[in-house]
């Protein structure tokens, strides 16, 4: 285990999220990075070295569970990073489709700061997604 | 038949204002991306009630990429100012979050939403509110955003969002920037 900051990829097309993360990660240590949409998820994740990613569902250019579908094509280490859906959608049918998209956990919006440090402290550097 | 003969057909399409229906239908069941993308560029380009009534349904699929698609189209064109107000009022409050979304590209946006804010009890709907009034929103919002603020007054989150809301609007620096 090396002493380096655990990266967290944030994917959300509001600002208010991202700010929001950031503000209840970075205190805990977590280096953060920020995309907007799946696109601009892709490439960045494509670049490696994420621990973990938190990713929307509702995105403009690309949802999230389109992106987790991109992502978790790709070869691994890139295609097995650990990801956590964060959704205002509650359903059943939203948590299946989330886990068949590829991802490792789901949480519902708003995000508490509490539940939302300790989900991304337990998946950050977790062993690789399979399916 | 083809993707590339989809896409095409799309295209052609475009500049037919009667074909928003069809199209409409077309981007319900198409499966590839790029037809997809096409599909909601003709709707676009053809605008108007008839292109808008075409993709509003889909703000309730259970498909991400539908409802995302649907959303672009309703923030690109004037006319959704129209079914805004009735879409802000739905009792689903997924669909109020995507309306918020909507209200963020149109000119009577941020009023729309602060009436939305005096009686939302959603905190999602609440959020994406805010997140959109911090950036279209001026200062005769602050009365809504006070209202906000004293209903979540043991939210952490809301509060984040209505103290950043409020510093936007202010001018100030956010809280944690």
């Amino acid at each position: 285990m090396t002493d380096r900051a655990r990266r967290v990829l944030v994917v959300d097309d509001s600002a208010l999220v991202r700010r929001w993360v950031r503000h209840v990660l970075e205190p805990a240590g977590f280096a953060i990075e920020e995309a907007l949409n799946g696109i601009e998820a892709l490439e960045k994740a494509l670049g490696g070295g994420f621990d973990l990613i938190v990713v929307d569902v509702n995105m403009p250019r690309m949802d999230g569970m389109t992106f987790l579908r991109s992502l978790r094509r790709q070869p691994l280490p890139v295609g097995g990073t650990p990801a956590l859906v964060a959704s205002t959608e509650n359903g059943p049918q939203d948590r299946e489709a989330a886990r068949r998209a590829g991802a490792n956990f789901y949480l519902v919006k708003p995000l508490d700061e509490e539940i939302l440090r300790s989900h991304v402290a337990a998946l950050a550097g977790a062993p690789a997604w399979t399916p | 038949m083809d993707a590339h003969v989809r896409r095409g057909a799309a295209r052609r399409l475009s500049v037919d204002p009667g074909a928003a229906d069809a199209l409409g239908r077309a981007f319900g069941v198409e499966g590839d991306p790029s037809v997809r993308e096409a599909i909601l560029a003709a709707l676009v380009r053809i605008g108007g009630v008839r292109a808008v009534e075409a993709v509003l349904p889909y703000l309730r699929s259970d498909d991400a990429a539908l409802r995302t698609g649907a959303l672009d189209v309703l923030k690109s064109l004037p006319e959704s100012v129209e079914c805004l107000p009735a879409l802000l009022d739905d009792p689903d409050a997924d669909l109020r979050v995507l309306a918020a979304e909507v209200a963020r590209a149109m000119p009577n946006g941020a009023a729309l939403l602060c009436r939305r804010l005096l009686h939302e009890h959603d905190p999602n709907v609440c959020a994406a509110a805010l997140d959109v009034l911090a950036e279209i929103g001026g200062p005769d919002c602050l009365p809504s955003l006070q209202v906000c603020a004293e209903r979540y007054v043991s939210e952490p989150f809301l509060r984040y969002a209505v103290a950043t809301a409020v510093a936007r609007i202010g001018g100030s620096q956010a809280p944690g920037s």
